[in-house]
C-alpha cells in the first residue's frame, strides 16, 4: 500500500501564496507567520465573478479539468455489476459535463438571478468542495480512504478508496462523485464489496507541495478566488463583506470550511435559486455539521478508561476494608 | 471468595455477581459495537438492510455513530476494569499455564470420543487461551478506538500515518472479534459444555458436574475452606 504524500506546505511556498494573495488583492498581509498558522483558506468573491459570459467555459473549470484530466484510469470495458443492488456510476463517457460535480469535472458555476430591491441582478457561484475544517467525509471513512491534510486541503486518495460513497452521504453538499468501474475494489470482491473510486476537489494539494496555486484560483481572469493563511483570508472575507455590506458562506456551515463565499446578495436568497440535484449542491445558509452531536458523547468515551480505573480503585479498596474488618473481627473472637 | 459448595441445592457457585456484571457488560456492549460497526461500512442501503422492519436507521451513519460511542463507552470502561481489579488482585486462574497446550490437546480429542479429559480447573486450558486470545483483541480494538475517536473530535488533521495504523487495526480486530465471537457460540454448542453454560447467567454450576469435570477446582475449593478455618 503505497502511503499518499502528505502534503505539508514548505514555508517558502507558502510565504509565495501570502505573498500572492497580497498582491492580488493589494492588501499587506502581516509579513511573519505564526507557527502552527499554515493552514490554507480560499476567498471566493462573489461580487468579482462574472462566470466568464464571454468564454466557451469559465477558466476556473477549464483550468481545473486540464489539471485533473488524467485522474482517472481507463474504466474496465465491463464493469462488474454490483449485488444485491445493481446502482453503477458511469461517466466515462458523459467525460464533457461541465455543468454539475462529477468524477471528471470537481468544479462548476452556479447562475442565479436575485431579484433584490426592485433590481435584477446576475450572481455567478463556482461550486466545489469547501474543505470543511472537521469534515465528516473524511474522519467518518471506514479506509481512512479521505484525509483532511494539515494545510486544510481534504484529500481522497483514489488508491485506498472503495467507491461506498459513505463521504457522499455525510457531506452537507454530496460533493464527492463516484466512477464505477475502477480502483482497488476490482481487486477485491468487485460484485459485492466497493463500487468505484470517489472524487472531488482536492484543493490542488500536490500543486501546493510544489509552491504552485490551485488552478481555479491562478486561472481566474477577474481575480475572484484567493488563498492564504486562514487568519488572513478570514479578516480580508471580513473586509470585503463590511465594504460591500454583504454576506459570508462557510465561516460557520457544517462547523466551518477553509472556503469562504463572500456575497453582495444573501446566501439566503443565493439558495431560493438552486435546486439540491444530484451533482449540484445548494446553498443553504447554517448547514450544521451533523456529527457535533455525537461530540458530547465520543468525549465520555475518551475518559472511559479513567473511569474504568477509578472503579477498580474503589472497589479493590472496598472489597480490602471488608477483609480487613473480618480478620479483625476474627482475631477479636 | 465467592466460589462456594451448596451441597444440599447440588451447585457450586462458580461466578459472583461482579463477574457476571462484567462479562454481560462485554457482551452486549460488544455485540451493539459489532452491529454499529457494520452499519458503519456502506452495507445498509446496499444490502437492503434498511428495508427489515426496525433498521430503518441502519443506513443513518451518524445514528448508528451515537449506538456506537455509547456502547464503547460501557465496553471500554468495562474492559479497563476488568484488567485493573483482577488485575491488582493478582487472579491468575484465566491466564495459560505451562502445559495448557498438551492438555488443550488431549480435552480437544476427548470432545470428539478419543481417549479420556484430564481432571480440569474452574477454566479448562483451552477457555484460558480463548481468555487471552479476546482480551487481546478487545484491548487492541479498544486503542485503536480511543485514537479514531479523538480524531473525530478534536483533530481530523492529525498525522494519516497514525490514522491509518488506527484505521486498519480497528478494522482486521473487528474480524478477529467476529470470529472469535462466532467461536465461542461454538464451544457453547459442544454438548459437554453445556452444563457451564447456566453459569454464566445463573453464576452457579451443577455440583456432580464439576466434581466429575473440574476435580482440581473442587480440591482447590474445599483446601481454601479448611485453610480459612
Ligand atoms: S464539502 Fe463535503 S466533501 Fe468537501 S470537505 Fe466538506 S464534507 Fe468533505
Ligand atoms: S471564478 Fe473566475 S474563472 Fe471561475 S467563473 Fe468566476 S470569473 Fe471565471
Amino acid at each position: 500500500m503505497e502511503s499518499p504524500k502528505i502534503s505539508k506546505i514548505s514555508r517558502r511556498s507558502f510565504l509565495q501564496i501570502t505573498a500572492g494573495v497580497a498582491a492580488l488583492t493589494g492588501m499587506s498581509l502581516p509579513t511573519t507567520v505564526q507557527a502552527g498558522s499554515d493552514t490554507l483558506s480560499t476567498l471566493i468573491d462573489l461580487s468579482l465573478c462574472d462566470g466568464c459570459v464571454d468564454r466557451e467555459t469559465p477558466a476556473c473549470i477549464s483550468s481545473c479539468r486540464g489539471i485533473n484530466k488524467h485522474k482517472i484510469p481507463k474504466v474496465v470495458d465491463s464493469i462488474p455489476e454490483p449485488w444485491p443492488r445493481k446502482t453503477i456510476e458511469d461517466w466515462s463517457k458523459k467525460q464533457g459535463v461541465t455543468n454539475r460535480l462529477t468524477p471528471y469535472n470537481f468544479i462548476y458555476v452556479h447562475k442565479a438571478e436575485i431579484e433584490t430591491a426592485g433590481r435584477q441582478q446576475t450572481i455567478f457561484i463556482p461550486r466545489r468542495c469547501m474543505h470543511c475544517d472537521n469534515p465528516a467525509c473524511a474522519t467518518i471513512c471506514p479506509f481512512s480512504a479521505n484525509h483532511k491534510n494539515e494545510n486544510g486541503a481534504v484529500v481522497i486518495n483514489p488508491k485506498q478508496c472503495f467507491g461506498g460513497a459513505k463521504c457522499k452521504d455525510v457531506c452537507p453538499w454530496e460533493i464527492p462523485q463516484r466512477q464505477s468501474g475502477v480502483g482497488i475494489y476490482l481487486h477485491v470482491l468487485p460484485g459485492f464489496m466497493g463500487n468505484g473510486v470517489m472524487y472531488k476537489c482536492d484543493l490542488c494539494n500536490n500543486r501546493l507541495a510544489e509552491g504552485k496555486l490551485p488552478g481555479c484560483v491562478e486561472a481566474c481572469p477577474r481575480k475572484a478566488m484567493i488563498i492564504g493563511p486562514k487568519k488572513a483570508i478570514e479578516a480580508e472575507a471580513q473586509t470585503r463583506a463590511r465594504q460591500m455590506k454583504g454576506y459570508i458562506y462557510g465561516k460557520k456551515e457544517n462547523g466551518g470550511t477553509s472556503t469562504l463565499y463572500v456575497s453582495p446578495v444573501s446566501f439566503e436568497l443565493i439558495n431560493k435559486t438552486m435546486t439540491k440535484k444530484p451533482g449540484q449542491p445548494d446553498m443553504k445558509p447554517d448547514v450544521k455539521r451533523r456529527m457535533v452531536g455525537t461530540d458530547p458523547l465520543g468525549k465520555t468515551v475518551l475518559s472511559a478508561p479513567v473511569l474504568g480505573l477509578a472503579a477498580a480503585g474503589a472497589l479493590g479498596w472496598f472489597s480490602r476494608r471488608k477483609k480487613q474488618v473480618k480478620t479483625e473481627e476474627k482475631d477479636n473472637d | 471468595m465467592t466460589e462456594k459448595i451448596l451441597s444440599e441445592k447440588n451447585l457450586v457457585v462458580r461466578h459472583s455477581l461482579l463477574e457476571l456484571i462484567e462479562h454481560w457488560a462485554i457482551a452486549i456492549s460488544g455485540l451493539l459495537l459489532l452491529f454499529t460497526g457494520i452499519f458503519e461500512l456502506p452495507v445498509a442501503k446496499r444490502y437492503y438492510i434498511i428495508t427489515v422492519p426496525g433498521l430503518g436507521w441502519s443506513a443513518d451513519f451518524i445514528t448508528s455513530l451515537y449506538i456506537h460511542y455509547a456502547a464503547a463507552l460501557v465496553f471500554t470502561a468495562v474492559g479497563i476494569f476488568h484488567l485493573a481489579y483482577h488485575g491488582f488482585r493478582g487472579e491468575k486462574g484465566m491466564i495459560p499455564q505451562t502445559g495448557d497446550l498438551a492438555a488443550s490437546v488431549k480435552v480437544m480429542k476427548s470432545l470428539f470420543g478419543f481417549g479420556q479429559e484430564p481432571p480440569m480447573h474452574k477454566y479448562l486450558p483451552e477457555q484460558r487461551w480463548a481468555y487471552v486470545g479476546m482480551a487481546f483483541i478487545i484491548l487492541m480494538l479498544i486503542i485503536s478506538g480511543l485514537i479514531k475517536t479523538y480524531k473525530n473530535i478534536y483533530a481530523p488533521d492529525m498525522s494519516l500515518a497514525i490514522v491509518l495504523t488506527a484505521t486498519w487495526i480497528h478494522n482486521i480486530f473487528f474480524v478477529l472479534f467476529f470470529l472469535a465471537f462466532l467461536a465461542h457460540m461454538a464451544a457453547i454448542a459442544l454438548r459437554p459444555n453445556w452444563p457451564m453454560v447456566r453459569g454464566i447467567f445463573t453464576g452457579k454450576v451443577r455440583l456432580d458436574y464439576a466434581r466429575h469435570r473440574h476435580a482440581l477446582w473442587i480440591a482447590d475449593i474445599k483446601k481454601r475452606k479448611t485453610s480459612n478455618h
